[in-house]
């Protein structure tokens, strides 16, 4: 199996999905379409093309192309501690409010990336949180969570 | 005071287009939410600069580090870092921000003369046109891109479906909300884009090693020699052509425009076999064109309400939260915004010509921070910008998850553009094709039966049909060919 034959399964289970949630709500007729319509045809559309990925993929795969790896020779790693401190920053947010979590935010991504140096980290860090607060809730008021230190 | 948000736009943008990594799409994500409190024509002028002011800054880093500060100016590294290897950097970023300043200029003369008719003809528009225009704009998007036409179809067709989350306008009932409120207005757009474009491009850069490069050359001559001008006030007119027309159509944009704008000088020079040596040709022409394309491409939104790429989508966003609503109206019930927005355009083009020049050296400056101290406070302003909008921590997830889904997107080569156009194109295509239907009692001939529907689709089709015809079918060849 090569990239485009697993992405285009992909993509045609999730045309199929679409195509049957639509039919939940009203399709209607072509003269009085109802609010089913348009999803249902997106949903189709998104089949059509998948299959004819499925198609192209799968004669390439017969000519030779195969499986092309997404995550060798790159620190993968480090994209998924992105994803996940950006779910904790999230979560975190509210409950710690803006200046700690983001404080600890730059603080954790400044040392799981590339590591720096520990005067760095915390000088960029407690630096980002005041400099986005005086900008974004002192001068822009965007109300950012204040959490329970009240900051 | 629009003078000092044109100058805050021109100088973010230049900063945004310098970076790599954060595109204008993401930048005038990140910037919107600070456009509520200022008045609207305040709000376009700013977010108009930040994406023209993009344009200039992205040839910064492509001629001095050959890393595009933005997709843009991709092209421009082929030619104009060899110039800076060969010790011209000086004339190579002094032609491309000259040759951005003419096109920018003659883009607005454009815009001025071409839109206001325009818009007197769209009111001819009806549900019909104004469907196989768009229909047309997303096929023109995915007949450009860079892939196989069935990926980028897929991804128009998934735009469309996510398009169609939220409350359905004709009957107020709410499909595929999954019990979550926050979708019960649909899926955002700011979310979407900065996922897909600024959390997925970090995401990308950080599994590589983040050792850059500077060019150590001094920067010197920044003024074009006269041999330098003989050289590229053709690429520049040419290009400015280019751009403007394809900036003007649903689907162009300065990416098409850079490219094709490269393609053409090369298939016209006396000396193709030299582009991609440090010709400056390769540097004139697609700078000109990228910028002209953003004169060009405000003209379907401020003159039928339709966004020509991505960028404009956002623009359209934007105009509505202020309430606005673009369109053939706009010029007669917003007067002051069109030609408060056509004005601060002009004096936004000199103020990045003032920029660029004497301002390089700080830019390269800037280009020293290290990516691993500048990446997470990339990362905050997606937060930030994200939170703002509506204090919604569920917008924030929905950030992060569709940043998941873009970094799966390129790791599979597929392009978000035609996603983002069609999410911001989808409930006006629905609301159309539904008008149309029911105006010919279910009938799709209605929309070959009116003339300019009918020429809108037909050119659709063929754009289609095309890339299937054996004697037409070639793979598109790499740049540096």
């Amino acid at each position: 199996m090569n990239n485009d034959q697993l992405s285009g399964t992909v993509w045609f289970i999730l045309g199929l999905a679409v195509c049957l949630g639509s039919l939940q709500y009203k399709l209607g007729t072509p003269a009085s379409p109802g609010t089913g319509f348009m999803p249902f045809l997106s949903g189709l559309a998104i089949c059509f093309f998948s299959g004819i990925g499925l198609i192209h993929s799968t004669l390439r795969r017969r000519q030779g192309e195969g499986w092309a790896p997404v995550l060798q020779g790159v620190f993968w790693k480090n994209a998924m501690i992105i994803l996940v401190s950006l779910l904790v920053y999230a979560l975190l947010l509210v409950p710690l409010g803006f200046v700690f979590t983001t404080t600890l935010f730059i603080a954790f991504l400044l040392r799981a990336i590339v590591p720096q140096r520990w005067s760095v980290v915390i000088a960029c860090s407690i630096l980002t949180a005041a400099a986005s607060y005086l900008i974004f809730e002192v001068w822009l008021k965007a109300q950012l969570p204040k959490g329970l230190l009240g900051i | 005071m629009n003078l000092f948000f044109c100058f805050a736009g021109v100088l973010t943008g230049t900063l945004v287009g310098v970076l790599p990594g954060l595109g204008p799409v993401a930048a005038m994500s990140l910037l919107l939410p600070t456009t509520f409190h200022i008045t609207p024509v305040s709000a376009v002028i700013m977010l108009a600069g930040i994406y023209y002011g993009a344009m200039y800054g992205g040839s910064t880093t492509s001629i001095l580090v050959n890393i595009p500060g933005e997709a843009a100016s991709v092209v421009t590294c082929l030619d104009g870092y060899k110039m800076a290897r060969q010790g011209r950097a000086g004339p190579a970023l002094g032609i491309s921000a000259f040759g951005s300043f003419i096109a920018g200029t003659l883009s607005i003369v454009g815009l001025m003369f071409i839109a206001p008719p325009l818009a007197a003809m769209a009111l001819k528009f009806g549900p019909p046109e104004y469907f196989s225009l768009m229909i047309m704009g997303l096929t023109v998007l995915t007949f450009l891109a860079s892939g196989p036409m069935w990926k980028a179809l897929l991804m128009a067709a998934f735009g469309l479906f996510l398009g169609c989350m939220g409350m359905d306008n004709m009957t107020a009932s709410y499909r595929f909300t999954f019990n979550i409120l926050e979708l019960s207005d649909g899926v955002g757009l700011v979310p979407v884009v900065m996922g897909l474009f600024g959390i997925s491009e970090v995401m990308l850069n950080v599994e590589q090693s983040m050792e850059r490069s500077i060019f150590k050359a001094k920067i010197e001559h920044l003024l074009p020699t006269v041999k330098d001008w003989a050289a590229s006030l053709g690429p520049i007119v040419r290009g400015t052509v280019l751009g403007f027309f394809l900036g003007v159509l649903p689907g162009g944009g300065a990416v098409i425009s850079s490219f094709v704008s490269y393609a053409v000088e090369k298939r016209i020079s006396k000396h193709p076999e030299k582009f991609g040596s440090g010709m400056i040709e390769g540097v004139a022409g697609p700078e000109a064109a990228n910028n002209a394309a953003t004169g060009g491409a405000f003209i379907p939104l401020l003159s039928l309400g339709i966004p020509a790429n991505a960028v404009m989508a956002l623009l359209l966003g934007a105009f509505i939260i202020h309430g606005v609503q673009p369109g053939p109206m706009l010029v007669k019930e917003h007067p002051q915004l069109f030609w408060g927005a056509v004005t601060s355009m002009y004096m936004g083009n000199v103020m990045l010509l003032v920029l660029n020049l004497p301002l390089i050296g700080l830019w390269v400056r800037i280009l020293k921070v290290p990516y691993p101290i500048l990446f997470p406070l990339i990362l905050l302003f997606c937060l930030i910008g994200c939170y703002s909008l509506n204090n919604s921590i569920t917008e924030v997830l929905l950030m992060v998850l569709f940043g998941l889904i873009g970094y799966a997107f390129k790791k599979f080569q597929y392009e978000a553009a035609p996603l983002v156009l069609a999410l911001v194109l989808g409930p006006m295509m629905e609301n159309s094709l539904r008008q149309a239907l029911l105006m010919s009692a279910g009938s799709p001939i209605i929309f070959f039966e009116r003339p300019i529907s009918a020429i809108l689709m037909g050119t659709a089709i063929f754009l289609l049909v095309f890339p299937l015809i054996p004697k037409f079918r070639q793979k598109r060849p790499a740049l540096g060919e």
